[in-house]
């Protein structure tokens, strides 16, 4: 989840179309990893492009920027905690 | 034996003040659910529980004081008749079960906020032991009102003590506005231990208010951090 939450925090930040490169360099995964990753956001609507092009990017959805407000929140209320 | 210690001004303020405080109560357990269902951290689970609990606690107490400050059919019946003496009793027993079970959930739930913080520990028979003494003051403090207070203080210092250590790691703005307001629904547990004189009663009440206005202040907090930082 914290991995995947990196990889959205990447694109919203980048702005415009993320390439596949760029995000590899900034998360520190392996070609392989990131591709899994990034299938998993794919399929629950958080990201959109076309994965299937050697040289893909990708950039973030509606859903992806929602997801990521209510993830900063949730991990505040559990930092509040201590947990 | 005095069942509550309102005095009749302050009646309903202090059911809206409990109302309010259930609402805080939930909205933290919605709040402790949905970072659970991201996170599936149990840890985060057993908190929401916890302040569920607590509210739960809440709405024993308000249902409770609404039967009793609006049910006058039954008790203007006081010492009519022999039935009546059956009518007195059994409304006896439910008072009795309705603030039980006030203080039984409360007690309960600030427990399990204290366990939070250090929850990599498993349960121990220390645990069952902590349950059986909750559920005997509960049962005594219908006689010795006091006594719940006093314990739910003392849970409230060890909770401070707890958060007090989490905050001193992290020094966040929101860990502080948390031990804020348990400190504040400390002081309020203490002062409601002399609640037999009047004023302080309402004094107590509104100490606890604020304490919960803290606790809401803190989620809007969050909640505008979640927009902001995105």
């Amino acid at each position: 989840m914290e991995i995947m939450n990196d990889i959205l925090r990447i694109v919203q930040d980048r702005g415009r179309n993320t390439k596949k490169t760029h995000l590899m360099y900034k998360a520190n995964l392996s070609h392989k990893q990131m591709k899994s990753y990034l299938d998993e956001l794919f399929k629950n609507g958080l990201i959109e492009g076309d994965l299937s092009s050697e040289n893909y990017s990708v950039r973030i959805t509606k859903k992806g920027m929602n997801f990521l407000v209510k993830y900063i929140q949730m991990r505040e209320f559990e930092k509040t905690f201590g947990l | 034996m005095k069942i509550v210690f309102t005095p009749d001004w302050f009646i309903n303020n202090d059911v809206l003040i409990e109302a309010f405080s259930f609402l805080i109560l939930f909205l933290f357990f919605l709040f402790a659910l949905k970072a659970y269902n991201l996170s599936k951290k149990r840890s985060v689970l057993y908190l929401g529980i916890g302040f569920l609990v607590i509210a739960l606690g809440d709405l024993a107490s308000i249902f409770t004081k609404l039967v009793l400050y609006y049910d006058t059919g039954i008790t203007s019946e006081i010492g009519q008749a022999i039935i009546t003496s059956q009518i007195v009793s059994t409304v006896d027993i439910f008072y009795y079960i309705g603030f039980f079970f006030h203080r039984l959930l409360t007690l309960l739930g600030l427990y399990a906020i204290y366990k939070i913080p250090p929850a990599k520990n498993k349960i121990s028979s220390e645990f069952f032991l902590t349950i059986f003494l909750i559920l005997v003051v509960s049962l005594l403090s219908h006689s010795f009102y006091y006594l719940y207070y006093l314990t739910a203080f003392v849970i409230l210092l060890m909770i401070i003590f707890e958060y007090s250590k989490v905050y001193k790691k992290e020094k966040l703005v929101t860990t502080r506005m948390l031990l804020t307001s348990f400190i504040i629904l400390a002081v309020a547990n203490f002062t409601f231990m002399f609640s037999k004189l009047g004023p302080i009663y309402v004094i107590s009440q509104n100490i606890q208010l604020v304490g919960y206005v803290i606790l809401l202040v803190l989620v809007i907090r969050i909640l505008k951090n979640g927009t902001k930082e995105k």
